[in-house]
C-alpha cells in the first residue's frame, strides 16, 4: 500500500514480515531501539559485558594466581606460557591484568555510586529548590573543584593511609562538583517544562511531582552521566595508584601494575603495555556506551 | 448578572534585572457563568500571565480574583489548593510539551483523578478516566499509547480530559488550538463548545487569533502591554471597533477572500517594553492618531456604550456614527 | 522556450530510514512564470517544506531521496548539477526564507556583514562595495542602514525576519522560496512584513513560492494557488478560481473549517479523522478516508488530474464524473 514502491520499502516490508507481533512502543523501548541502531554503542556495550565476565570468572581464566611468584621465570617476554610476560618477581602479568579487572570495575562502580549519592543528590536538591539553597550548594562545589584532585588524594592518603575506602573517598570528593552540576542541569531542564506546570495545575503535590514526573524524566540523562563517570573514575584510580597514592602493592590494580613496570620501560616495555591497553580499552568502551546512551535517551542533543 | 469570576485591579509584576516587568497591569474583568470570555492580544501582552495568575500558577502582586464571591488570589496557597484547585482548571497551549512523555494516555488522564480523589479505589479511578476519554473522543484502544505516538489533536484531547476530569466550572484555555492544523483546530473548537453546553462550563479563551476568538467567545477583551484596552460583546468588536489598536489588529488579519480589498492600517514599529512603562497611553508610540494628551496621561477603561468599554482619550471620535 | 522560471516535473521525494519510508512528495508537477507568486497551501506534514528543500537541493543527507522527477530552473535541470554548481545557484538564483528567523542568522556576526557575505560570495565586488550594498538592502527592508553594525540579538523578531529577507534578496535572485515567513510573528508584524514583501517582489520582479497554512495570506499575496495534501497537489489554479470555485473536497473542507470573521457560524464544519500519515499512504486517493464526497472509484485507484479550465485543475474522481454528466 503505497503510492510508489521503492527498494527501501521492500526491504522494510520483508523485515516486518519476519517479526511475529508488533511491539508496543514505550519511551524506554524507543530509547533501546535507538541504542540498538548505533553500532559503536553496541560495541562499547559488548566490551563492557566481556570485561564484567572477565572480572567475575577471573580465577577460571587466569592461568596463575595474581600473587604467585615464580623466581625461575622473571622478566620474561610474552610467550605461550605467559601471554603478557612476567614481572620482576616472576608474576604472570596476564593473570594480574585479569584479576585487575575485578578491582578496577568494582572500585569504579563504588566511586561512581558514592559520587552520585553525594554530589548528584546535592545537585538534584540544588536544582529542585533553587534560590539560596542552590547558590549555597553550588558555591561549596566550586570551592571543592578548586582543590587539585591529586593533592586532595595525597592528603587523604597521608592522614588515613592507603586503601580502598580512602581511594573511593578521594575520587568522590574530586568528582562531586561535576556530578552536582550535571544533575542540577538535568533537573532544571525537567523542572522548566510545561508538563510540570500542567501537573501543578491539576494539583499534584511536591513529593509526587519529584517521584512521578521529575525523576523518571531526568533519569535518562543521569544514566548517561553515570556511565560516562565510570570511565572517569577508572582513569582517576589508575593514575592515583600509578603515582602511589592509590592502592598499595601487591593488589593487581592496573595503575599499580603500570607502576611496577615503569622502571623497566626500556628493557621490558610489555610490562606497561598490557595494563595500559586494558585501561584504554575499558575507558573507551564506557565512553562509546555513554555516547550511545546519550543519543538514545536524548536524540535532540545530537 | 451572575458573575462566576470577578477580577478586580489585578496586577502581576515580575522583577527583572532591568526593572519591574508589568505583565498584568490593573486588569478588571467580569466573567459570566456559562459564558466564554476571549482574551486577545499579541505575544508579550500578558494574556497568558493573566490566565496563570487566575490559576494561582503565579501569585498576584496585588488585586483580587473573586470566585463566587470569595477572593482566591489573596488566600493562602494551601487553602486554595485544598478547596478551589479542582474548580479552576487549565488547558495548555502546547499539547506536545504539556504532557509527561513517560506516561501513557490512561495514566495521564488518571493522574488528576487519583491525586484529587484519594477516596477512590484503583478501579474507580480507571473507570472515571475511561469515561473522560470517551467524553473527549479518545478511542479506548489508545489507552496504552504514549503521547509521542499521537498527533496534536489527540494530545490536546488528553489535555482537555485531564482538565475536565476534576469537574471544574471554570477553565482557562491558553491558546488551545494555535499549535494545531486548521482541520484539527475545528474539531477541538467544536468539542469545547459541546462540552460547554453539556456541562455549563465557563471559559476564559486566550488566543492571538481573532477569527477563533470571534467564533467561540461571548465577550472579548483586547489586551495591550498588560492592560485591557477594549472590552465588549464579541459581535460588537468586529462591527464597531473603538480603540485604534483593536482596529489595527483587525485590519492586519489576512482574510481568505480575494474580493475583499480592505484598507489596511499598518502599524509602525513593534511592541514597546513592558518594563517600567511610562505613565501615558502605552499604545501612543504606535498609534497613528496619538496627540500630546496621549503621551502625557494614562487613559482609563471607560464604558462608552452599554457593555462596550475602551481605554482611549479620544474614544468618542472612533465610535461609528449612526449606531445606537 | 516559455517564460517559465521554474518547471517541476513528476517530482517524488521519499525519506528513508531503517524503520519506515515516508512518502513526503508524490508525483507533483507545477511551473512558475516570471514574476509570479505561487502559494503552496497545506497542513503539517503535507510535504510543502520538503518540496522547497528538494528544489533547493537541501534535502537531509542519507535520509531524503529524490526518487524521480526533475526541477528545471530556466531550462536547466538542477538535479544534474554538482554540489559545487548548486552552491552557486543557491543565493544567487534561488533564495529561501525559513520560518524561524532566530536560527537563520549567525548570532556572533553583525547583520551588515552577514548580508555582505552573501554578496561577496556570488558577485565580484570589493568588500567596501558589498557593505554599501548591504546597507542599501537594510534600507530597502525598512531598517535604518546605520544599524548594520548591530548583532542579531539587538533586533526584535519582526526585524530579524526583515534581515533574513534582506539576505535572501541581496543578490536579486530569480526565485524566492518563503517557507512560512510570518508564522512565528504577531499579526500586526505579519502585516508589515507581507506588505514589504509584496512591494519588493513587485519592484524586483522576483518570482516567489510562498509556503503557508494560512489561506488568508495566500489570498492577499499570491497569483496562483496550489493545495497540497499528503504529498500531492490536489488542486491548482489562479487564486480567484480556487477561492471562488474550489473543486476538491479537501479544499472545500479547508475553507469551511476556518472560523470566519465576516459570517456568523454556530458550528464549524469539520474534516473528520486525522491528517493522513505519509508513511502509510493508501494506493488509492489519499484523501478518500476523510472525504465526505467519496465514491467507489476513490477507494480503488488514484485519481488523475482533471482540467476544469485552462488555469485550474483538480485531482479528484468526483469532478470528472460531474463533468461527464453535463
Amino acid at each position: 500500500m503505497a503510492k510508489m514502491h521503492t527498494p527501501a520499502m521492500e526491504k522494510i516490508e520483508k523485515r516486518n514480515a519476519k517479526r511475529k507481533k508488533p511491539v508496543k512502543s514505550t519511551p524506554a523501548y524507543e530509547s533501546w531501539k535507538r541504542f540498538k541502531r548505533n553500532p559503536t554503542a553496541l560495541l562499547g556495550l559488548a566490551v563492557v559485558c566481556i570485561l564484567i565476565l572477565i572480572a567475575i570468572f577471573a580465577p577460571l581464566i587466569a592461568p596463575y594466581g595474581y600473587q604467585t611468584q615464580d623466581y625461575s621465570a622473571m622478566m620474561q617476554a610474552p610467550s605461550s606460557a605467559h601471554f603478557f610476560g612476567t614481572d620482576q618477581f616472576g608474576r604472570d602479568i596476564f593473570s594480574r591484568v585479569i584479576y585487575g579487572a575485578r578491582y578496577s570495575l568494582i572500585i569504579a562502580l563504588f566511586c561512581t555510586i558514592a559520587a552520585f549519592f553525594s554530589g548528584g543528590l546535592l545537585g538534584i536538591i540544588a536544582g529542585y529548590c533553587g534560590g539560596i539553597v542552590d547558590t549555597l550548594i553550588m558555591r561549596v562545589m566550586d570551592i571543592f573543584q578548586s582543590i587539585p584532585m591529586i593533592m586532595m588524594a595525597m592528603c587523604i592518603v597521608a592522614v588515613l593511609g592507603n586503601g580502598i575506602p580512602q581511594l573511593v573517598a578521594a575520587i568522590m570528593f574530586a568528582s562531586m562538583p561535576t556530578m552536582a552540576r550535571n544533575n542540577r542541569a538535568a533537573i532544571l531542564r525537567v523542572r522548566g517544562s510545561d508538563y510540570i506546570e500542567s501537573s501543578e495545575a491539576i494539583g499534584v503535590n511536591q513529593v509526587q511531582m519529584i517521584i512521578k514526573h521529575m525523576i523518571p524524566n531526568a533519569v535518562g540523562v543521569m544514566i548517561i552521566y553515570f556511565v560516562g563517570f565510570l570511565a572517569v573514575s577508572i582513569m582517576m584510580m589508575s593514575s592515583m595508584s600509578y603515582i602511589g597514592v592509590g592502592l598499595a602493592a601487591p593488589t593487581p590494580e592496573w595503575g599499580l601494575i603500570l607502576n611496577d613496570g615503569k622502571a623497566y620501560l626500556t628493557s621490558a616495555p610489555y610490562m606497561m603495555l598490557f595494563p595500559a591497553m586494558m585501561i584504554m580499552i575499558t575507558c573507551f568502551a564506557f565512553n562509546l556506551m555513554g555516547d550511545g546512551l546519550r543519543d538514545a535517551f536524548d536524540p535532540r542533543l545530537k | 448578572m451572575d458573575h462566576l469570576i470577578e477580577v478586580k485591579n489585578l496586577k502581576k509584576y515580575f522583577s527583572t534585572p532591568r526593572g519591574e516587568l508589568h505583565a498584568v497591569d490593573n486588569v478588571t474583568l467580569n466573567i459570566e457563568r456559562g459564558k466564554t470570555i476571549g482574551i486577545v492580544g499579541e505575544s508579550g501582552c500578558g494574556k497568558s500571565t493573566l490566565g496563570k495568575t487566575l490559576m494561582r500558577l503565579h501569585d498576584a502582586t496585588s488585586g483580587e480574583v473573586l470566585y463566587n464571591g470569595t477572593d482566591i488570589a489573596g488566600m493562602p496557597i494551601k487553602e486554595f489548593k485544598k478547596n478551589y484547585r479542582s474548580n479552576i482548571q487549565m488547558i495548555f497551549q502546547d499539547p506536545y510539551a504539556s504532557l509527561d512523555p513517560r506516561m501513557n494516555v490512561l495514566q495521564l488522564v488518571e493522574e488528576p483523578i487519583r491525586v484529587n480523589h484519594k477516596e477512590f479505589s484503583k478501579t474507580e479511578v480507571t473507570k472515571k478516566a475511561q469515561e473522560m476519554m470517551e467524553l473527549v473522543g479518545l478511542a479506548a484502544r489508545l489507552e496504552s499509547s504514549y503521547p509521542h505516538e499521537l498527533d496534536g489533536g489527540r494530545r490536546q484531547r488528553i489535555g482537555i480530559a485531564r482538565a475536565l476530569s476534576l469537574d471544574p466550572d471554570f477553565i482557562v484555555c491558553d491558546e488551545p488550538v494555535s499549535a494545531l492544523d486548521v482541520s484539527i483546530q475545528a474539531q477541538i473548537l467544536n468539542l469545547l463548545q459541546d462540552l460547554q453546553e453539556e456541562r455549563g462550563l465557563t471559559f476564559m479563551f486566550i488566543t492571538h487569533d481573532m477569527s477563533v476568538v470571534k467564533h467561540i467567545s461571548d465577550d472579548i477583551a483586547v489586551m495591550y502591554l498588560g492592560q485591557v484596552i477594549e472590552k465588549c460583546p464579541a459581535k460588537e468588536i468586529f462591527k464597531n471597533t473603538i480603540h485604534p489598536y483593536s482596529q489595527a489588529l483587525l485590519s492586519a488579519i489576512p482574510i481568505p477572500n480575494v474580493h475583499i480589498s480592505k484598507q489596511r492600517m499598518v502599524l509602525k514599529g513593534e511592541l514597546t517594553s513592558p518594563i517600567d512603562p511610562k505613565k501615558c497611553c502605552r499604545f501612543a508610540e504606535r498609534c497613528p492618531y496619538a496627540e500630546d494628551k496621549c503621551r502625557a496621561e494614562e487613559p482609563v477603561l471607560r464604558e462608552l456604550k452599554p457593555g462596550h468599554a475602551a481605554a482611549c482619550h479620544y474614544a468618542e471620535k472612533f465610535i461609528p456614527q449612526g449606531t445606537p | 522556450m516559455s517564460t517559465n522560471i521554474l518547471n517541476v516535473k513528476d517530482l517524488v521525494i521519499h525519506y528513508e530510514t531503517d524503520e519506515e519510508v515516508v512518502e513526503a512528495v508524490n508525483n507533483i508537477s507545477f511551473e512558475i512564470k516570471k514574476g509570479e507568486v505561487l502559494g503552496l497551501v497545506g497542513e503539517t506534514g503535507a510535504g510543502k517544506t520538503t518540496t522547497a528543500l528538494g528544489i533547493m537541493g537541501l534535502l537531509p543527507d542519507k535520509v531524503g531521496h529524490v526518487i524521480q522527477g526533475s526541477v528545471e530552473l530556466e531550462g536547466e535541470n538542477l538535479f544534474d548539477k554538482s554540489a559545487r554548481e548548486m552552491r552557486k545557484v543557491r543565493g544567487k538564483k534561488i533564495s529561501m526564507i525559513f520560518q524561524d528567523p532566530m536560527t537563520a542568522l549567525n548570532p556572533v556576526k553583525p547583520v551588515g556583514d552577514q548580508i555582505a557575505e552573501v554578496i561577496l560570495l556570488h558577485d565580484r565586488c570589493s568588500k567596501a562595495e558589498a557593505l554599501q550594498r548591504a546597507q542599501k538592502m537594510l534600507a530597502m527592508v525598512g531598517i535604518v542602514p546605520e544599524r548594520y553594525k548591530d548583532y542579531p540579538h539587538q533586533f526584535s523578531g519582526g526585524m530579524k525576519q526583515r534581515i533574513v529577507i534582506a539576505i535572501a534578496l541581496a543578490c536579486e535572485p530569480e526565485l524566492l522560496i518563503a517557507d512560512e515567513p510570518t508564522t512565528a510573528l504577531d499579526v500586526t508584524i505579519q502585516a508589515q512584513i507581507l506588505d514589504m514583501m509584496r512591494s519588493l517582489q513587485q519592484k524586483q520582479g522576483t518570482s516567489m513560492i510562498l509556503i503557508t497554512h494560512d489561506l488568508g495570506v495566500v489570498a492577499e499575496m499570491c497569483d496562483h494557488c496550489a493545495v497540497m495534501y499528503a504529498g500531492e497537489l490536489v488542486e491548482y489554479g489562479t487564486v480567484e478560481e480556487v477561492f471562488d470555485h474550489p473543486k476538491h473536497p479537501y479544499t472545500k473542507a479547508l475553507y469551511q473549517s476556518i472560523p470566519s470573521l465576516d459570517k456568523d457560524v454556530k458550528r464549524l464544519r469539520v474534516v473528520p479523522g486525522m491528517v493522513t500519515d505519509p508513511s502509510k499512504l493508501p494506493c488509492c486517493c489519499s484523501f478518500a478516508d476523510r472525504c465526505t464526497e467519496k465514491c467507489e472509484q476513490c477507494e480503488s485507484g488514484d485519481p488523475r488530474i482533471v482540467n476544469v479550465n485552462e488555469e485550474h485543475w483538480v485531482k479528484c474522481f468526483n469532478y470528472r464524473a460531474e463533468k461527464e454528466e453535463k
